[in-house]
Formats: C-alpha cells, structure tokens, sequence
C-alpha cells in the first residue's frame, strides 16, 4: 500500500504540469497571506486610534447637562479577528463602526464592500479562500489519473494480478495524492502559523487555529478520496477530468448562489422602512412620550406624585424628566431588541438552509466551520451589535441616573444658562471593550455544519469500505 | 451540406442539449432573480411614500407650535431608482441602501446608514444575468469547444476526415461557427426575454448591454479557438481552459481588489462619522456667536436674523448642526476621493481583464455600480441642502405651521443621467478581440506551412 502511495505520489511529481501548478500555487498562497496581513494592520491600527480618540474625547468633555453627553453619544468599532489574516470570511461584509446614542439604535455603518468597486463581488483572495476553493481543483487534478491511467495502459491488470487488493489500491493512491498536496499544504499551515504569530502571540485562539489545520487536513482527504474513487470508476482519464471539473463547478460555483436566491425566496429579508416603521408603531402603542396626551404617560407621572405625596412634579426630590425617559429608553429598547431578534431569526434562517446544503456539499460545511473557528462569521456579528447596543443602552441609562440624582426639576427661564454637572462623571462610564465569543458557545449555536462535517468523514470511511470491492478492474 | 450535418450532429450531442438548456434556465432563474429584486425595490418604495404621508400628518398634528421643532422631527425620503436594467445586473445595490430617510438636521451622520442585509448572502453574491453571462457562458462554451479538433485526433477521424475532406480545417471551423451561432443565439433569446420580462426600453443603454455580452461571448470563443488551434490533448486543452476561466474569473480581480484595499485603506470614513458627530455637539459647549460666525459665514443671506436674547433657539440649534456636516466635509470629500481612486483603478484593471470589465460597463448601464452610489451620494447632500434652505428662513421667523402645505413635501427620486461612453465600453474588447484574432491567423498560417 505504501509502495503504492510512494509510486503515485512520484508519477505526479514528474509531471511537469504539476511544478508549473504548484509553483503558481505557492505564489498566490504567500500573496494571500501577506496582503491579509497588511490589511489587518491597516485596519487595526485606524481602530485602535479612533477607539482612543472617542474614548478621550467622552472622557474629556466639560460639564454639561448628562441628556447632552447621552446625544452626544460614543462610537464602537468593530475589532478584526486575529484569525481574519487566514480567513477574512465575512469581514468585508459587515459594518465596522457604530454610533451609539440615546434612543436610537443606529446601523453599523461603513463595511469595506460598501466602500469598494464591483470587484470586490468577484471575491477575495485570502489563505482559505485558496484552501476551499482551489485546493480541491488541484486535488482533482493531481488525482484524476492516479487509478484511470493505469487502466489505460494496462497496469491495472498486473497490478490486481499480482495480488493487490483493490482497497489498498486504492488506499495507497489516495495517499499519494495526500503526499503530493501537503508539499504544499504543510507550509501553508507553518506560513499562516508565523503570520497568526506576528500579529497575536501565544492566546487561546491556537486552539481554533490548530483546529482549522484539523479541518483543512480533513478537507483534503475528504477531496483526495473523491479523485481517486472517480478515476477509479473512468475509463479514460480525459473522462475523469472532466467529470470533476464539472463536480466541481456545480459543488463550488452553481450551487451555493442558486442556494442563496432560493433562501431570500423562502425567507424575505423585511424592508428597513418596515422593520423601522414596525418598531416605531410598536413604541407608540406602548407609550408615546412625544404626544402631550399619551395614556401611559400620564399614568406613570399621576402614580408617581401619589406616591411620593407630591401635587406637581417640581416638590418631587429627583429630576422626573430623566425618570421618563428612563422608562421610554427601557420601553423602546425592549421593543427594539425584540424585533431585532426577528429579523435576526429571518437571517438565521437564510444562513441555516444554506447550512443544511453541507450535507450535499463539503464546500459549504468546511467553509462554514472555517468561519465560526476565524470568528468572521454572521454569529460573531451579531454578539458584536448585541454587545454595542447594550453598551448604548447602559450609556443612556447611566445618563438618565445622573441626570434623575443630579438635576433639579425646577424649570428655568428662557435665559438662564442650562443645568449642567461636573465632568467628572463621564469617566465613571467604562470603555467598550467588545469580548468575543467563546468558541464553544458558537460551535453549540451552529451544529449542522459540525453535523455535515461528521456525516463526510463517516461517509468517506464507508465509501472505502465497500465501494473498492464493487469496481471493476477490466 | 455539411452545414446542416454538422448542425444535426452537433445538436444531436449530449452535451449540446444540457449545455445549452443549462444556460437557458439559469439565464430565465437569473432574470426571474433580477425581476424579484426590482419589484423588491418598488414595494419598498410604495411602503415609504405611504409612511411617510402618515408619518408627516401625524408629526404636524402634534408639534404646531414650532416649526423648529416640527422639523427636528420630520423625514423625507429621497430614493435612488432602479432602472429596469438593473435586474439584468444587480451590481452593488444590494449593498447600498437605496432609500435614505433624512432629516434637515446633519446629514454626514446619517448619510452612510447601512440597509438590513444578510453578510453572508452578500457575500457569496447574487445569480443575476450577468453572473451567468460572465461565469456560466464561458464555461459552457469551453465544454463545447475544448476537444473539438482533440477528439478527432483522439478517436482518431482526423485521418479519415483529412483523406475525405479537401480542408479538414475548413470542417472545424464550421463546428466551431455552430457552437458559437447556437451560443449566441440562447444569449440573444435570454435578452429579449429579459427585455419582455423586465420591461427593459430598447434604448442605448440596452442595445449597449447586447453589444457588450455579444462582444464577451466572442471573446471567449476566440480565446478557445486559439488554444485549441495548438493541437494538443482534450485534457491538456480541459485544465489550460479552466485555469484561464479561473484566472480571469476569480484570481485576478481578486488579487487586484485585495491590493486595491490594501493600497487604498479609507480611514476618512470612520473619521467622518467622529467629526460631524464633534463638529455638532461640541458647540453646545462653546461660545454661541462663534459657532453664528460661522453659520453666517457659510449662509450670508441669513445673517438678518439675529440670535434672540433667550439660552436656546432654534437659530443656534441649527447653527450647530450645520457645523455638524461643515466640520466633516473635509473627511468625506477626503473619502469620496479615495472611493474614486479605487473605482479608477478597477476601470484600468478592467482594460486587461474583460470579465471585470464587462461587470463594471454592465453596473454603470445598470445604475448599480459605485459611481451610481457616489452620484446619489452628491444628491443626498443638494436634495437636503435643499431642503435645509427651504425652511430655515420658516424656522427662524417661526412661521406658523398650518402655512405649509404639507401634502406637497413627497418622497423625492434620484434619477441618474446615463450616457453611454462608447469608446470606454468597446475599445478593450476590441483590442483584446483584435490581438487574439492576429494570434489565430499565424497559428493557421502555420499550420497551412
């Protein structure tokens, strides 16, 4: 088996073509990943900048009245993965920084794609992008011959002849191809290595990243099988070839986006006028705190001077404008969130339908899972809006306490300067500081590609099996 | 004679049908996607002139003491309109957000909102025609055409067919003639079913988007043509192809777009956001008359309204927020520079590859590229100047709020002027079709030799 493995993966090798592709190979690898590093660089180091000019600049503000500094706002930038200089998954798709102020929840704006050309729709080179999508053509390629040829030039006769069993025929060719693609996988795998280690030293993310270099090596078994088992089948190797490349085609191509257009048919992606307009109606059918005569309103403030054995809100000891809106930031935020969860759902949805197609395809579930372990997944994002709009709520909050414990009720005139405090309160406010995801809880929320990875390896084993007994060596 | 044989024969091949049935219906899913989208984008239209009319009533019921108040509150929609085109190419509008909602207060704060969209579906991109024209065509052309002369040689009729036929070469360019005219001729089909379909007006942008498909589909064959006119094997022709496919459809627009981003990072857009947001709040900390000095500065014809004794006004609020966008206008030029940079180094790039090039033509006929987002950009900010010139001088005279006669402020359209650059659009492929139709004739010439 392994005398055949060792003759496989040297056939290949003296072929020509095969320098040429591995050499083109090389190229494009190490582009990738020093552009991803550059990228990544640029990226964080503007983030990191603006990150401390917005804190500076909160912390720095002078006294004023806390409603000002609640508009006034902050702004969340979203970090890059340090894992996104391997795979940028998502990242150029999502929005990298957000406004947070009172009442409002505002979009994370500004993702690459929408500042970039149509090019950008063409794709993105990044390491694994390479790894899943041009190493299993390559595969195909190295493979497509290792078993037809021999059938072609009658070797495959003589070979079974001799006594070898197809299985380990076969075996021994998958493992020469396997020889064949690590020359150029294993220093992939050292190369993104280094570069992982010159941007985040030792932390936990080696363990996604060992664990990426697990999936990527189970990829290209999974890849090298199905060369070997189709040129098994092929009597000619120009057949073989083509019917991978048009495997490959339908699998890397057709499928995913037919898929895609098919989950936005089944699961329409609400309008934003209606998701706005939704929330809004939502809000004012609780309480209205910009109609004079809304119901919920006044109750609240009639239950509040009873309470307090008040007559009007100027003998009560704490400022009942900050109080209401207080309660008008909890009532909208709730409604917010909910509905945000919706649309999130409406998503999931979308990404789950396109999951359940891994099943079909390897691509999808070794792409998806590639996402959750580089943190550039939909997940990710969606904990990095949860945890900025809880921020912004805290941020309104913390300004409407101030505002309830420190500012009298007491109208003022017309041209009296305005109530302000001391700005030494702005500090107490803490730094966004976004945490990530654990893994785990991300692997727990998306099992169907972990469920369709399991289900390839099972159905690689059993393929190798039983199908070898079932080919036919004439 | 042999025209109608070979067209039997041709015909008659497996591959013929499920290639050229392949590419009909992906062609008709592609333009039914295009269609879904732009009806898509006329529902959301009708759903925002109908909340806006409520929206407008019911905010006028409830503030009638101020207009400055009033319209602290009210929005108005400015669309960006589809045309019909763009469901033949969907480019870059599903990423913009085509319907701002702006208020006359700061704008460079609002201006760059983001729509509801899935990332992952953005990512792997939309099936619409011009995916299937640039990706599906060429791949079915290869299939067709790789082994044309291959098969011969490999099933060995070449001998037959050079002993029967006084031109063996003559024949081949007859099958290839075939597979181009049957090519051709589904492309054609799937655009006049686009143009019933989505309504599409036979127009210059149109006849434009048929030349240019026509012109990339030629291409492709020509390109075939000249590979295989090297006489090699059916698989050496297979993975030559398919790496040029590749490389042409995915490597290098890739490859530039990385080193695009990289070269051209946009700090300005974060920082754009930072100071419009400082350029309003902090004058609330400030002085007043500097931040009047200001505003009178950018808007001398207001200058007769002085800023009342009292420590509010709506005068000075919008002062403020004006500063808001003044402050950040040397960010968001500095930015829209930037975005033109990369747009300009993706037309370049798009001279040497014809697949970015056909993609960016059919997004600027479409309206769905990024200089369609930077025009409607510009837009925004003259459609709110508009507004804001509209009712200051009715805010600061605190003109009573029953004058107006609300119903008339509808929601308002950007509609892009579009003007076929001929030369921009043909002269690339041309050159491109010329080089390669030279490279054919020496290699006949050779082989006649």
């Amino acid at each position: 088996m392994l005398k055949v493995a060792q003759q496989t993966s040297k056939q290949i090798l003296q072929r020509n073509s095969t320098k040429v592709i591995l050499c083109l190979f090389s190229i494009i690898l190490l582009y990738a990943g020093i552009i991803g590093k550059i990228q990544y660089n640029n990226f964080e180091k503007i983030r990191i900048k603006y990150q401390n000019e917005v804190r500076s600049s909160w912390v720095n503000s002078p006294d004023k009245h806390p409603h000002r500094m609640a508009h006034y706002g902050y702004i969340a930038f979203r970090p890059k993965s340090a894992l996104s200089v391997f795979d940028y998954g998502l990242e150029s798709y999502l929005g990298n920084a957000i406004f947070l102020e009172a009442h409002k929840q505002n979009t994370t704006n500004f993702s690459e794609a929408s500042l970039s050309t149509t090019m950008m729709r063409f794709g993105e080179i990044s390491i694994a992008m390479i790894l899943q999508l041009l190493f299993p053509l390559l595969i195909f390629f190295l493979g497509h011959n290792v078993i037809s040829s021999d059938r072609e030039n009658g070797t495959l006769k003589i070979l079974i002849a001799q006594g070898l069993n197809m299985r380990s025929l076969i075996i021994g060719k998958i493992l020469g191809v396997l020889f064949v693609s690590s020359i150029i996988f294993i220093p992939t795998f050292i190369y993104s290595a280094i570069l992982h280690f010159s941007i985040s030293s030792f932390n936990n993310e080696w363990t996604n990243f060992l664990c990426a270099f697990l999936l990527y090596s189970i990829s290209i078994i999974i890849y090298s099988c199905i060369a070997v088992c189709v040129s098994a089948i092929s009597n000619k190797s120009k057949l073989a070839l083509v019917s991978l490349i048009g495997l490959w085609l339908i699998l890397f191509v057709a499928l995913p986006r037919s898929t895609q257009a098919f989950a936005e048919k089944i699961y329409p992606t609400p309008s934003k006028i209606a998701f706005e307009s939704g929330i809004e109606e939502e809000i004012i059918k609780e309480g209205d705190s910009h109609n004079p005569d809304d119901k919920h309103y006044k109750n609240l403030k009639d239950s509040i001077l009873r309470t307090h054995h008040a007559v009007s809100i100027e003998q009560l000891n704490f400022n009942y404008a900050g109080f209401q809106m207080k309660e008008g930031e909890r009532i909208s935020s709730q409604i917010y969130n909910k509905h945000k969860q919706n649309l999130n759902r409406v998503f999931k949805n979308q990404n789950n339908l396109m999951s359940y197609t891994g099943f079909l395809n390897p691509y999808i579930c070794i792409k998806e899972i590639s996402l959750l372990l580089s943190n550039t997944d939909f997940e990710t994002y969606l904990d990095f809006q949860e945890q900025a709009e809880k921020y912004r709520y805290e941020l309104a909050q913390e300004m409407n306490d101030l505002q309830i414990k420190l500012i009298p009720n007491k109208k003022l005139s017309d041209t009296a300067k305005t109530y302000s405090i001391s700005k030494h309160h702005w500090a107490t406010l803490k730094d966004f500081n976004y945490t990530k995801p654990k893994i785990t809880n991300l692997l727990k929320n998306n099992q169907i590609p972990i469920l369709a990875l399991i289900y390839w390896i099972i159905l690689t084993i059993v393929i190798l099996i039983v199908y070898p007994n079932k080919i036919k060596v004439l | 004679m042999t025209y109608s044989l070979l067209i039997k024969l041709f015909l008659r091949s497996k591959v013929a049908i499920i290639g050229l049935s392949f590419l009909f219906f992906s062609g008709v899913t592609s333009i039914l996607i295009g269609k879904e989208f732009i009806s898509k984008q006329q529902k959301k239209v009708e759903t925002t002139s109908f909340y806006q009319k409520n929206h407008i009533s019911k905010t006028v019921k409830f503030q009638q003491n101020e207009m400055g108040l009033l319209l602290y509150y009210l929005k108005f929609a400015y669309v960006n309109q589809v045309e019909p085109l763009t469901g033949l190419s969907i480019g870059q509008r599903d990423i913009y957000l085509g319907i701002q909602q702006i208020t006359i207060r700061n704008l460079e704060e609002k201006k760059y909102d983001s729509d509801l969209s899935n990332p992952a579906a953005l990512q792997l991109g939309n099936l619409d025609f011009s995916f299937v024209l640039i990706y599906l065509f060429p791949l079915i052309i290869i299939a067709f055409s790789y082994n044309v002369i291959s098969e011969e040689k490999e099933d060995e009729t070449w001998k037959l067919l050079c002993i029967q036929s006084k031109n063996p070469w003559y024949i081949i360019f007859q099958k290839l003639i075939i597979r181009y005219v049957s090519i051709v001729g589904v492309l054609l089909l799937l655009l006049s079913i686009a143009m019933i379909l989505l309504e599409i007006p036979l127009k210059e942008a149109f006849l434009a988007t048929i030349l240019i498909s026509i012109l990339y589909v030629s291409f492709w064959f020509l390109l075939i043509s000249w590979i295989i006119s090297w006489q090699k094997s059916s698989s050496y022709n297979a993975i030559s192809l398919l790496s040029i496919w590749l490389f042409l459809n995915v490597v290098a627009p890739a490859f530039v777009n990385n080193f695009l981003l990289a070269k051209y990072p946009i700090p300005e857009a974060l920082k754009t956001s930072m100071a419009s947001r400082d350029g309003y709040h902090r004058k609330w900390d400030e002085d007043k008359e500097s931040t009047m000095i200001k505003f009178y500065k950018h808007y001398p014809q207001f200058k007769k309204y002085k800023l009342p004794e009292k420590s509010f006004s709506w005068l000075w609020y919008y002062a403020m927020q004006q500063m808001g966008d003044d402050e950040a206008s040397t960010y968001s030029s500095a930015m829209k520079l930037k975005l033109l940079q990369r747009e300009n180094v993706s037309n370049i790039t798009g001279y040497f590859l014809p697949s970015l090039h056909i993609q960016l033509q059919l997004n600027n006929l479409a309206n769905s590229g990024l200089q369609n987002q930077l025009e409607y950009l510009d837009s925004i900010s003259s459609f709110h100047e508009m507004k804001r010139i509209y009712f200051y001088p009715k805010i600061f005279e605190n003109r009573p709020v029953s004058e107006e006669n609300w119903s008339s402020h509808k929601v308002a359209f950007f509609i892009q002027k579009n003007q076929v650059n001929w030369l921009a659009l043909i002269l690339p492929p041309f050159i491109i079709i010329s080089i390669l139709i030279f490279l054919i004739f020496i290699q006949i010439s050779k082989i006649i030799k």
